[in-house]
């Protein structure tokens, strides 16, 4: 990123860079949805640990260093330039890790954090359900009160990387009248706030009462699994928050600026100068036309990196990142779609090999549903960036 | 993201246009807010400020395609001057030109509508002691029919030079689709003149050229803009069905669609702009130039993406003359077509890019 660094920010960007540079893997790692990939990509983040360099942007007692934001996003630059492997334990520090610090107690972030960054504990997240996807309050996995915790009962689904992880963290009714499913109450009308009563709260994915079943992607690796629980004890501790006060939990740290919905725009980055490599490698020069369209990936992947700085500059200077997070998700999506459909057409009938450029394309194509379908986000920037009416959803 | 002061020149040419039009709207943005100095150097009887300040002025007149002549004298024509790096000929015409005394433009593209440093529309043939003689005619030459000062870029041998033409200049105005922007075609016959600057003058028409794409990438966006907005203030306003049109999904996410290429559209303009004034030495020029094109290709589809989308979300009134909605169609076809089509600009960044 061309910017004015200070000190600091320049000797961390070249420390991070030497490090990288020294430690990370030549040969790619095989992929963390594959038992071998994720005991490959466990042992990187320990690695990463090591170096303190696994989650950079927390506080230094729990293995971080600290940064802020924009050293965050110069990490990421760095990190993504470097070829370094995906994350695989990034449900973990980017989505339960904020959501700890905001609303988890002492002992939790004590008993919790450092297992992560090391990521001798890796997380999956338990949000979506069968009959709960972009309407997540609609969700009915349940938490019914017992001696000293919880008790779990129900389906969550597309549960990303719960097929090897150690742990999961979810959103489960623990308030029965508040289920506001026809199954539940079919003579009733449904109560007005659909967003009461739900609980958040941690589990072992091999507690008793769990059952794991790994769902094939359509790269043919078990990327999410659908989780059983039947009767599985949770202690007390593992709830975030208040009990029944779930809903405010998970929607304080949904927006999370490091997570999903600022994606660092390092990884886009380093895909187009990737993509660049790829045309002069193989591309035909007299293409014009693939040619305009590689030079527009790359002209996507700069603007996302502007856009992105304006808005960590915004929030360095106190402000919010609020809904404007759709327009980051709505805008990466469908460049990284894009992008990888180029460097297809660039590889021409050698893109039908397995190789990297397929397999992130594939990957692609899962961007504009997670985190809230590109549709969802559609809605939120209509309503509450542009005012529009609220709808029908 | 702008600083105070800049959105303080901001919110001073807004003021000015809501009390001003017409004629009188020029002299007063110079008298009161100083926009024709804004990016001449003070040693020229200029303020000083940068390409960001010049975009921050060109954004406010592009929300209302408010005509004027900021992009062809305070952009082009200025900063042709200055990147001649010519000091007699600088301090001699920039300051009438700062104070808004005078207005100059550039006469350079052929019919093609190229704007490439390659190729120019006039010849310059040495005449002795100094002089040379001018001849060609040039296209699409902003306010060229109303400018006192008409700068023009001419093939000089090998190498292409700028001249400056006080006689023998035929300037005609052109009607175009776009009503707004005033254009003509400027004929020199074998006018006698004194170059401006000395050497091979392309990397300064390029750098010259990558500046008026970056304020007219800052219009785009304006405009585009003050587009999504109207359009949105409509559909909230239009019933059907029993309620506003845009509480309905189909034109919601149309507009949020927008909203996001209107967004990074601004991000790549004004990212343009800081590394134009920011570029010292050859890479961070280099870096600039590829920031200006990106902007222009950029900000040009947003706009043209933002104006149809107008069209068709406004419905039967907007395409009728006394809607505003062609206006802002005509301008966003004429911007995207002047100094260079987003294709052409594409090709050079994949030039660079690629090669």
């Amino acid at each position: 990123m061309d910017l004015d660094l200070d000190e600091r920010t320049r000797q961390f960007r070249d420390e991070v860079a030497s490090w990288l540079a020294a430690n990370v893997p030549d040969k790619p790692m095989d992929s963390f949805d594959s038992a071998a990939g994720f005991a490959q990509h466990r042992e990187w983040e320990a690695q990463l640990a090591d170096a303190r360099l696994s989650a950079v942007s927390w506080p230094e007692e729990f293995g971080g260093r600290d940064c802020s934001l924009l050293e965050w996003v110069i990490f990421e630059e760095e990190y993504y330039a470097a070829g370094a492997p995906l994350r695989v334990n990034q449900n973990g520090i980017f989505m339960l890790a904020p959501t700890l610090f905001s609303h988890g107690t002492p002992e939790q972030r004590r008993r919790i954090l450092p297992k992560m960054a090391r990521s001798e504990e890796v997380w999956a997240q338990a949000w979506s359900e069968p009959e709960a996807g972009s309407d997540i309050a609609a969700l009915r996995s349940t938490a019914t009160r017992t001696d000293g915790g919880w008790l779990l009962s129900g389906q969550k689904t597309w549960s990303s990387r719960a097929a090897f992880a150690d742990k999961a963290f979810g959103l489960f009714r623990s308030d029965p009248d508040s289920d506001i499913s026809p199954a539940a109450h079919p003579p009733r009308t449904p109560p007005k706030d659909r967003h009461r009563g739900m609980t958040y709260l941690m589990f072992d994915l091999h507690a008793d009462g769990v059952r794991v079943r790994p769902i094939e992607q359509l790269d043919g690796e078990p990327g999410f699994a659908e989780i059983f629980l039947d009767n599985v004890f949770v202690p007390d501790a593992d709830v975030i928050g208040e009990p029944g006060g779930g809903w405010r939990v998970a929607m304080t740290t949904a927006n999370n600026e490091r997570g999903l919905s600022l994606r660092s725009p390092g990884r886009f980055l380093a895909a187009a100068d990737r993509l660049l490599e790829l045309w002069r490698r193989d591309g035909d020069p007299a293409d014009t036309a693939l040619a305009s369209r590689v030079a527009d990936a790359w002209i996507g992947a700069r603007a996302y990196q502007l856009y992105t700085f304006g808005t960590v500059t915004r929030l360095a200077d106190g402000g919010e990142l609020g809904p404007e997070s759709s327009v980051n998700k709505l805008f990466w999506s469908r460049l990284d779609v894009e992008l990888h459909e180029t460097a297809l057409d660039v590889l021409g009938a050698q893109g039908e090999l397995r190789g990297e450029w397929l397999d992130g394309w594939l990957f692609s194509l899962s961007g504009p549903i997670y985190g809230g379908t590109d549709q969802i986000q559609r809605t939120t920037v209509a309503e509450r960036l542009l005012g529009l009416p609220r709808g029908a959803r | 993201m702008p600083t105070d002061e800049q959105a303080d020149l901001a919110r001073a040419v807004r003021s000015v246009l809501a009390r001003e039009s017409g004629e009188r709207l020029w002299p007063v943005l110079c008298e009161q807010v100083g926009v024709a100095a804004l990016a001449i150097p003070e040693a020229f009887g200029g303020a000083g400020a940068g390409i960001r300040e010049l975009q921050i002025v060109a954004e406010e007149l592009g929300r209302e395609l408010t005509p004027s002549p900021l992009l062809g004298s305070a952009a082009l024509a200025t900063h042709t001057l200055l990147a001649a790096r010519d000091e007699d000929a600088c301090k001699r015409l920039l300051s009438p030109l700062a104070e808004g005394h005078a207005l100059a433009t550039l006469a350079w593209a052929c019919q093609d509508g190229r704007w490439d440093p390659a190729s120019c529309a006039f010849t310059a043939t040495p005449a002795g002691s100094g002089e040379y003689t001018v001849d060609g005619t040039a296209h699409y030459v902003l306010d060229g029919d109303i400018a006192d000062t008409v700068l023009v870029a001419a093939q000089c041998g090998d190498e292409l030079g700028l001249f400056e033409i006080a006689d023998g200049v035929h300037a005609e105005h052109r009607a175009t689709m776009d009503r707004t922007r005033r254009m003509a075609v400027v004929t020199v016959t074998g006018a006698r003149t004194v170059r401006i600057g000395t050497g091979d003058f392309r990397a300064g028409l390029a750098r010259a050229r990558d500046v008026a794409c970056a304020v007219l990438a800052a219009e785009q966006v304006g405009a585009a803009a003050s587009a999504l907005e109207q359009t949105v203030a409509y559909s909230k306003q239009r019933v059907q069905f029993g309620r506003p049109i845009g509480g309905f999904q189909a034109l919601k996410h149309r507009m949020a669609d927008l909203h996001v290429l209107v967004e990074s559209a601004r991000s790549a303009c004004y990212a343009a702009g800081e590394a134009l004034d920011t570029a010292l030495d050859a890479e961070s020029g280099q870096a600039a130039a590829r920031a200006a094109l990106t902007a222009k290709v950029y900000c040009s589809e947003a706009f043209s993406a933002v104006a149809a989308e107008m069209i068709q979300l406004h419905g039967g009134i907007a395409i009728t003359w006394e809607h505003d909605a062609h206006r802002y169609f005509k301008r966003a076809h004429s911007s995207s077509q002047l100094f260079g089509q987003p294709h052409e600009h594409r090709a050079r960044l994949a030039a660079g890019l690629l090669d």
